[in-house]
């Protein structure tokens, strides 16, 4: 009897197919019914050797809510960061979003998210200092590097947070550089200090106030929840004799409508945003000022062609202080990663090392190098001067 | 504290008094006759200041408006209110008139659901960022009326008026026409109001869109006088709203226009002459009060209740 020659290709394809079947259900089975655990030290290796392979950096911001302006920006330019450290060093960096809002809790269920991801080598932020206090524990302890482009409050680099790193000034210059502007060229002999009772505004809002009193001023403090949009009693409040109202706040709206109602009651005080209101886009008074941690780079000659870069990235989109901060924290991670990725293996406690000894030029001028708490070596606070909407650096 | 500072917190406080009685209108309107309670009423007034802001930047913003700024602010009030009355209206027809025969938790959860739908699909449409009126570039700041001392500006003294002249209407609608007529029965008893020839369905479709219709006129008069809104604002002017038609006596329309103005007058006392940290502290303080005091509230009725 003679077979046909297509049932021939069958019966070779059903056994291949069979002897497939079987290699794999035996290797399975090996897997089940082999040593309890691998050995822990391969598993190590083959998570460090994964972790050069496809490292992922989070992006723990405000992404929505009353801040989202500036994680929006930070976010952006992030984004921005990785599609030039990838192209110009051959690297495949992915970003993994995290809305933290202003909202500890999200910031806490966020950092949780970002840990549990094993890809992620490293944390752009978070960017607001309650989201710090929330989350940079759970960091600390998964060894994980968190970069803040944004978060000033003094403490954060106390000791508490040992992976925590910033590429700004903490909040200590900022009142300094804030009270000494008001006094030496406002001329300011009494003024308000306003927080909006969260742990950002509160902590600088106490240290505005202090360092206006070391200078004699006449100082009167105001808080508003930082969901409130009707000012007209806080504005009401402030005595008529005040030159200046300084607001911690991280809602440049809030200033803004904190300035509209002192116009409108016809009181002479002019607002101060402190650095969370920088948005040429939210904060333009008439007449006004703000703090910013970060120079203006749309001014600076030497970042001219990285503007021009990201305006063709980001098709033109407007940016104030808070991008280009997030654009040096994602750098300086993807620098450490790659470091401790030089022998094709890395471990999140590996990038945190080489994250602590960064030495790299700044966009926003000078170098970034950390002290041994996290905080830049050369820290400088600047001032602007905002004259409806036009931000003009000023100290 | 002096007269001056007397008189300003008492102008913030009727102006932001007569935004909350509206948005109080609201749910004390679909309470008394569905005794529903709308939480997404806050949702509603906040698409309206949207509504509102789309107009405005539609006919040339605050900086080149192409018509007279009176005209410009009726349009945007005018488009807000029916925008958010048809609003209201396809919230009852899809979210809650599907739920009239269910358990009364039903349709309060499907409630606190198209809220969220809301304030997340105005924050897919229109982004996170604060939008802004820009009424001091609309309107000049210092024009208005001196009342002892105090610059009140036209702004405050146009939402105050519109506000109260917006509440009398209803409250004459309500009290003399055919619809009002027919709404009070409806409230009484809806059974009997169908019985009675009334097309209960209209009647409660009608509520829907002229509460809605107010607080859509309510989210505008916030974005002109406190100059910006956001896609989360509906959640604290609604709870204040509430609070208002709960202190008022809710179902009662004088009374949902009397707790707005005496919340927010309360609220701009107890935040100038005590501190703007206790404001919220003192206004669910009085809520907690006067509901010890009179539970249906100070305008409300005591309902018996057969057992």
């Amino acid at each position: 009897m003679q077979e046909k020659p297509g049932l021939k290709k069958l019966a070779a394809g059903v056994a291949v197919a069979l002897v497939g079947a079987l290699a794999l259900t035996a290797g399975a089975v090996a897997k089940v019914s082999g040593p309890a655990s691998p050995s822990a030290s391969s598993a190590e290796l083959a998570r460090a050797q994964a972790n050069c392979r496809s490292a992922e950096i989070g992006v723990a911001a405000p992404l929505t809510g009353p801040a989202a302006f500036l994680g929006q920006e930070q976010l952006s330019w992030a984004q921005f960061a990785v599609r030039q450290f990838n192209q110009s060093r051959r690297t495949n960096f992915r970003l993994v979003q995290g809305d933290t809002q202003l909202s500890a809790s999200l910031a806490r269920t966020v950092a949780r998210q970002f840990v549990g991801r094993r890809n992620i080598m490293g944390v752009v932020g978070p960017s607001t200092s309650q989201a710090v206090i929330s989350g940079a524990g759970l960091f600390e302890a998964a060894s994980l590097a968190a970069v803040s482009p944004s978060a000033t409050r003094i403490d954060l680099t106390n000791g508490q947070f040992r992976t925590f790193f910033r590429v700004v000034p903490n909040d200590s210059g900022q009142a300094r550089s804030i009270v000494a502007y008001s006094v030496d060229t406002i001329k300011a002999t009494r003024a308000v200090v306003v927080d909006s009772q969260d742990d950002y505004s509160t902590a600088l809002a106490a240290g505005l106030q202090s360092a206006f009193r070391a200078r004699n001023v006449q100082v009167d403090r105001e808080s508003v929840s930082n969901t409130t949009t009707d000012f007209s009693t806080i504005a009401t409040r402030v005595s008529a004799d005040a030159q200046v109202v300084v607001f911690a706040t991280q809602t440049p709206a809030a200033a803004q409508a904190l300035s509209d109602q002192l116009l409108s009651q016809g009181k002479r005080a002019v607002v101060f945003g402190t650095d969370g209101a920088f948005s040429p886009d939210e904060f333009k008074p008439r007449n006004g000022f703000v703090s910013g941690f970060a120079p203006d780079i749309k001014a600076s000659r030497t970042a001219r062609s990285l503007v021009a870069a990201y305006n063709r990235f980001s098709r033109n989109r407007t940016f104030g202080t808070f991008g280009p901060p997030a654009y040096m924290s994602a750098t300086v991670l993807m620098t450490a990663i790659n470091a401790a990725c030089r022998d094709g293996r890395a471990t999140r406690a590996e990038v945190t090392r080489f994250v602590r000894i960064t030495r790299l030029a700044s966009i926003l001028g000078g170098t970034i190098r950390f002290t041994a708490r996290g905080d830049l070596t050369d820290p400088d606070w600047f001032v602007f001067k905002v004259t409806n909407g036009t931000y003009e650096t000023v100290g | 504290m002096d007269w001056t500072t007397f008189i300003q917190l008492t102008v913030n406080g009727l102006t932001l008094g007569s935004v909350y009685a509206l948005i109080a209108l609201g749910y004390s309107m679909v309470y008394g006759i569905l005794k529903l309670l709308n939480f997404a009423h806050g949702e509603v007034f906040m698409v309206g200041a949207f509504i509102g802001w789309g107009v405005l930047n539609l006919l040339g913003g605050a900086v080149d408006p192409r018509v007279p700024v009176w005209l410009l602010i009726t349009l945007m009030t005018a488009a807000a209110m029916l925008g958010a009355g048809l609003l209201g209206v396809v919230i009852e027809r899809f979210a809650y008139r599907p739920l009239r025969n269910a358990p009364r938790i039903a349709p309060l959860i499907s409630a606190l659901g198209v809220s969220f739908f809301l304030q997340n699909s105005v924050l897919i449409l229109y982004g996170a960022n604060f939008k802004t009126y820009d009424t001091f570039t609309l309107v000049d700041p210092f024009s208005g009326i001196q009342l002892g001392g105090v610059n009140v500006w036209i702004i405050r003294i146009v939402v105050f008026v519109s506000a109260i002249a917006m509440m009398l209407g209803l409250f004459a609608l309500v009290r003399y026409s055919r619809l009002g007529k027919a709404m009070r029965a409806t409230s009484f008893d809806r059974e009997a109001a169908s019985m009675m020839g009334i097309d209960v369905d209209k009647v409660i479709v009608k509520t829907f869109f002229i509460g809605s219709a107010l607080a859509g006129a309510a989210g505008v008069l916030v974005g002109l006088v406190f100059g910006q809104i956001n896609h989360f604002m509906g959640f604290n002017y609604g709870l204040k709203g509430f609070t208002a038609a709960v202190i008022g006596g809710i179902g009662s329309i004088p009374g949902a226009m009397f707790g707005g103005l005496f919340i927010g007058l309360a609220e701009a006392y107890s935040a100038g002459y005590i501190s703007s940290v206790f404001q919220d502290l003192i206004v669910f303080s009085l809520l907690v009060v006067v509901l010890l005091v009179r539970p249906s509230g100070l305008f409300g009725r005591a309902t018996i209740q057969k057992v």
